[in-house]
């Protein structure tokens, strides 16, 4: 691996927005391909920041800067990207179920997945299962990431799930879930595809559900 | 009747805040109030504000002048008392009185007879609520666990009906949304003898959860109009994570809860001057960073918004004997001990939560047994120490003299229960314990809940009374159904 991507990596890692943007600057006018930059120079940092988040290594608040720093090497690839016609990694559509106004969590999953290079689309709270269904058919998304805070509004994530299914769109997603009172064995009661513990978790099961698609 | 505990007479009683610290505070939470303002999703309490001078931009974004919240201080009781079903005034809040009580809708339970977390079901808030009414430390209950085997839409209505068939004790209900609030009460006011009786000696007091200090839910205002018009009991509570909704130290998280709570206090007495207002006891907590949990016991915040509520002078509903461990084990009888003894020592008035486990998901009634036993102990430190005649009894030292004892004395014979006996720690000596099973507070704590359920007979409500109180659930069920 040439060291300018090595150094892009390490600059996600220390969350070093000023510097990520210089190295992928350098890589470009190198000549590299914008898609060898995104794939092994920024991912592989930010998959680094995940391990080390795992570990207790890395707090939150560090993990936000590493995402920052990515998504401003990020902004610069994207047009390069779109040009070639590259997809990104994949499109998530995120909201806070029905009843719910917390918005904290889904907003750092949101952060997270766009620094680990989806498109993130956030149709907010409180949203009823219509309107979920309504950002499928727009949106087109891989995946569907629910979030509640109460242990009162998360039911509402069964009911979505199953008007999604009554909607015909079932198929077309993966549906994951999230929030302080949910948990795995929750997530498969009511037939979602998997269960993000805490935000970083959630990117993972992301990736991993939009390369298996 | 649980006797009240209250460090107020003993040199024990301790402040984290002095007054200057307070008033610096003050000032700070009225600046975030006036200069920087609450979101209100419910527009007769925007209305009732802008009326009483209070500025509204953006449809719902309200910024409080000082003034409205001073005047408020000036009418709001400082003291709110709670009754039990008999109409005795078991709980008169005030000062540095302590009570202590259950929490709420833990989804999971951990089983005292399997050690199994599992799902909770409406005999687990049965079974809470017979072991609550039946431990002295007690003083309140609230449900404790959120039953997956009711309809959501029933919960509320189902959880007040068990509480209120099981134990004689107040109770301080929660309910989702508003329009359970109208047949929890009806349900209590059948238990009390009617709407005047309940306003009078309320059994029944809400927990009013607001989404966070500035951001104010339409189920939480709807709740704050409807029981401050009718003079009844809440506490209004804003949650905040330092870190995410608050910035993360924790006096600043502490204002944003507290902002939060004196606009309820505002507001409420705008809608009813002298209504009774309870402020929540704790405040200041985080997110922690490395799991996304919010941790119940952590130390940082402890007793800074319960000091405060002192500095206020007003009743406060505080948080104790709760431990994020997940499991009865050694952690989760530190944190309750701890969290337990710095609530006594501040003087927190109400005090829920205990038997929380796993950060407040998990509810164990094994460790709701073992924190009965620790306030046993704790009321034994902060009684008052008495030194005379009887405590101090020169005269007998002198006669039984240097060599002599005291175990056949009458005086130790008429003073020895005064000391504290444990009776569920244990203090045999090695052999003894062994023999009786070489078991660990764990499992004695088990013992003692199976004990208490195989024993224990709740007074029964009038049959009329259970029958009427079944008859609203019919209703509500039929209801809620015809809406499908």
């Amino acid at each position: 691996m040439s060291s300018v991507l090595e150094r892009l990596s390490t600059a996600v890692i220390a969350g070093d927005a000023e510097n990520s943007v210089k190295l992928v600057h350098r890589a470009l006018d190198k000549g590299m391909d914008p898609k060898d930059i995104l794939d092994n120079g920024l991912v592989p940092g930010m998959d680094e920041v995940g391990i080390r988040f795992r570990r207790g290594d890395m707090f939150v608040p560090e993990v936000l800067m590493s995402a920052d720093t990515m998504s401003a090497g990020l902004d610069i690839l994207r047009p390069l990207l779109a040009a070639a016609g590259t997809q990104l990694i994949g499109t998530v559509v995120l909201g806070t179920v029905k009843g719910d106004l917390h918005d904290i969590g889904k907003n750092l999953v949101g952060m997270m997945a766009e620094g680990a290079g989806f498109e993130v689309i956030d149709i907010g709270f409180n949203v009823p299962p219509e309107r979920f269904i309504d950002a499928i058919k727009e949106h087109q998304p891989n995946i569907i990431g629910m979030s509640a805070m109460l242990t009162t509004t998360m039911r509402a994530m069964g009911h979505t799930i199953r008007a999604i299914e009554e909607a015909g769109l079932r198929d077309k997603v993966k549906i994951i879930v999230g929030g302080a009172p949910v948990d795995a064995e929750f997530a498969t009661r009511i037939t979602a595809d998997g269960y993000g513990s805490n935000a970083p978790s959630a990117v993972e099961l992301c990736k991993s559900l939009a390369s298996a698609s | 009747m649980a006797p009240a505990f209250s460090a107020a007479q003993t040199p024990l009683r301790c402040r984290r805040l002095n007054d200057t610290q307070c008033e610096r505070l003050f000032a700070g939470i009225l600046e975030i109030l006036e200069r920087t303002g609450v979101l209100l999703y419910e527009q007769t309490a925007i209305d009732l504000l802008k009326k009483a001078g209070a500025s509204v931009v953006d449809g719902n974004r309200v910024r409080i002048p000082p003034r409205l919240v001073e005047n408020a201080l000036k009418t709001v009781p400082k003291e709110v008392t709670l009754y039990n079903r008999h109409g005795d005034p078991v709980m008169p809040v005030s000062g540095y009185k302590s009570f202590f009580g259950t929490g709420s809708d833990c989804l999971y339970v951990l089983d005292h007879r399997t050690g199994e977390r599992r799902p909770a079901k409406l005999q687990d808030i049965k079974e809470g609520m017979t072991v609550a009414d039946a431990l002295d430390n007690v003083s309140f209950v609230m449900c404790m666990f959120m039953p997956w085997d009711i309809g959501e839409r029933m919960i509320d209505r189902y959880a007040m009906a068990t509480m209120l068939k099981t134990t004689t004790k107040p109770i301080t209900y929660v309910t989702t949304d508003f329009s359970s609030v109208p047949d929890v009460l009806r349900m209590a006011e059948l238990v009390v003898g009617g709407p005047r009786a309940l306003e009078e000696k309320p059994i029944a007091s809400c927990y009013v959860n607001v989404t966070t200090g500035l951001v104010h839910n339409e189920e939480a205002l709807q709740k704050l109009l409807y029981l401050s018009g009718r003079g009844l009991p809440y506490a209004y509570v804003p949650s905040t994570q330092g870190g995410m909704t608050a910035p993360v130290t924790p006096i600043a998280a502490m204002a944003l809860v507290l902002a939060g709570a004196l606009t309820g206090l505002a507001l409420s007495q705008i809608n009813n001057p002298g209504s009774p207002f309870i402020l929540p006891g704790w405040g200041g907590s985080m997110l922690d960073m490395r799991t996304t949990v919010m941790p119940y016991s952590d130390p940082d915040k402890r007793m800074l918004v319960a000091d405060f509520a002192h500095w206020l002078g007003l009743p406060m509903f505080a948080l104790a004997g709760a431990s994020d461990a997940k499991t009865v084990d050694q952690q989760a009888g530190i944190e309750a001990a701890l969290t337990l003894t710095t609530d006594i020592m501040v003087g927190g008035n109400i005090v829920h939560d205990m038997g929380y486990l796993d950060s407040g998901l998990t509810g164990s009634l094994a460790q709701l047994v073992i924190c009965d036993e620790t306030l046993g102990w704790l009321k034994h430190l902060v009684q008052p120490v008495e030194i005379n005649d009887e405590t101090l009894p020169l005269d007998l030292i002198d006669e039984i003299g240097p060599g002599g004892h005291y175990v056949d004395s009458e005086h130790t014979y008429a003073h020895f229960r005064e000391r504290w006996y444990p009776s569920l720690f244990e203090r045999d000596n090695y052999a003894g314990w062994e023999a009786a099973g070489a078991q660990t507070l764990g499992e004695r704590a088990a013992s003692r809940v199976q004990q208490i359920l195989d024993t224990h007979q709740p007074e029964p409500l009038p049959d009329d009374v259970s029958q009427g109180i079944d008859a609203i659930i019919r209703q509500a069920e039929e209801h809620l159904s015809d809406a499908d």
